[in-house]
């Protein structure tokens, strides 16, 4: 999409136009979705957390500033996961007393997708902040210079992440 | 063009290793980007895409009630800080600058006194004042007693004439 047909979107988001949220979905949609299914590795949990992610652009799409508006949507994208992940840890603390019965019901319900999904299970095989460098890159669409930005560390370190777990992946998957 | 499209990988690593090397990672990133395009993740279904537009949809109309609410809170805000400024002013406005009991305690004073400003002929007719009424007290009890020499009518008589001169005195000023 041009930007400047990108920009009319956004503006129209801001004036709380339905249509244009709809659009910003069917743009936006697929690659969110994307980015939470290859960081959770589980089609429920990823659905819940793009509907999330839509339904918080409604509060937050009146500080947008200008500026890769990819950058701004995944750094929004990138808390939501984060919040999703602690809030994952506090329930296994909390149940942990149960905790077996938890893990076989989590290997019959949230993994089934990656049984079939052999990608997905060599990068869980990944540190997990580098996966997630590797999945925003990639899914986002930002250069290093932007990722490196938005994640507030140097583009060497973000360079390096990415080249080593793309490499190990690579050498995985072989 | 998105700045993604114009990275030039190899420019970038030879920032911090030498070509051979930024070359070599250059490659190992674009072989690993093309396993992530061939391997493609899911795809949310037409059905998850509608169920979040109508999620947001409903957010809309949670976010416009919220700003009209937000609005009206305001306005009234506005309007009850208007009012009570208003209010103040009118009953400043209304009050004037003396207040009827001062008007009262200023009219008993005689206008000798009060705009008077020789300060210490204020205080000599207080103390002449002081005095003559303490004489007179002492008149009056050495009546009671009967032990001024006097037949009695007589003393009444002058002591009242004296109050009555050092009233006239005192409050002509």
């Amino acid at each position: 999409m041009a930007e400047k047909d990108l920009e009319q979107v956004i503006i129209g988001c801001r004036s709380g136009d339905e249509r244009s949220f709809s659009e910003l979905v069917d743009l936006y949609g697929r690659r969110c979705y994307g980015y939470f299914y290859r960081l959770t590795g589980n089609r429920v949990v990823s659905e819940d957390l793009l509907s999330e992610l839509f339904v918080k652009l409604v509060e937050k799409i009146k500080s947008y500033r200008g500026g890769a508006f990819e950058s701004w949507l995944f750094t929004i994208a990138s808390n939501i996961f984060h919040d999703h992940l602690r809030a994952k840890q506090r329930q296994q603390k909390l149940l942990k007393g149960k905790r077996e019965q938890l893990e076989s019901k989590a290997a019959d319900t949230g993994r089934d997708d990656v049984r079939f999904d052999r990608v997905q299970t060599q990068l869980e095989k990944l540190d997990s902040e580098v996966r997630e460098v590797i999945m925003l890159r990639y899914y986002s669409e930002l250069s290093f210079k932007e990722i490196a930005a938005m994640r507030g560390e140097p583009i060497g370190t973000t360079l390096s992440k990415v080249h080593r777990g793309l490499k190990k992946l690579r050498e995985l998957m072989e | 063009m998105a700045e993604f499209e114009k990275e030039n990988l190899n420019e970038l690593f030879e920032r911090f290793v030498d070509s051979r090397s930024a070359g070599e990672a250059a490659e190992d990133i674009e072989k690993g980007e093309a396993i992530l395009r061939e391997y493609a993740a899911p795809e949310p279904s037409m059905k998850v895409l509608a169920k979040t537009k109508t999620m947001v949809a409903e957010a809309l109309k949670q976010r416009k009630k919220r700003e009209l609410r937000r609005a009206v809170y305001k306005v009234v805000a506005v309007s009850a800080v208007f009012f009570i400024v208003a209010s103040i002013a009118v009953k400043v406005f209304e009050r004037g600058p003396v207040g009827s009991e001062e008007r009262l305690a200023a009219f008993v004073i005689p206008n000798a006194v009060w705009e008077g400003d020789d300060i210490a002929a204020d205080d000599a007719d207080i103390a002449v004042l002081t005095a003559e009424v303490n004489q007179i007290a002492d008149e009056l009890l050495a009546l009671r007693l009967g032990d001024n020499g006097t037949n009695g009518q007589g003393g009444v008589y002058d002591a009242e004439m004296e109050l009555i001169e050092i009233n006239s005195d005192f409050w002509k000023g």
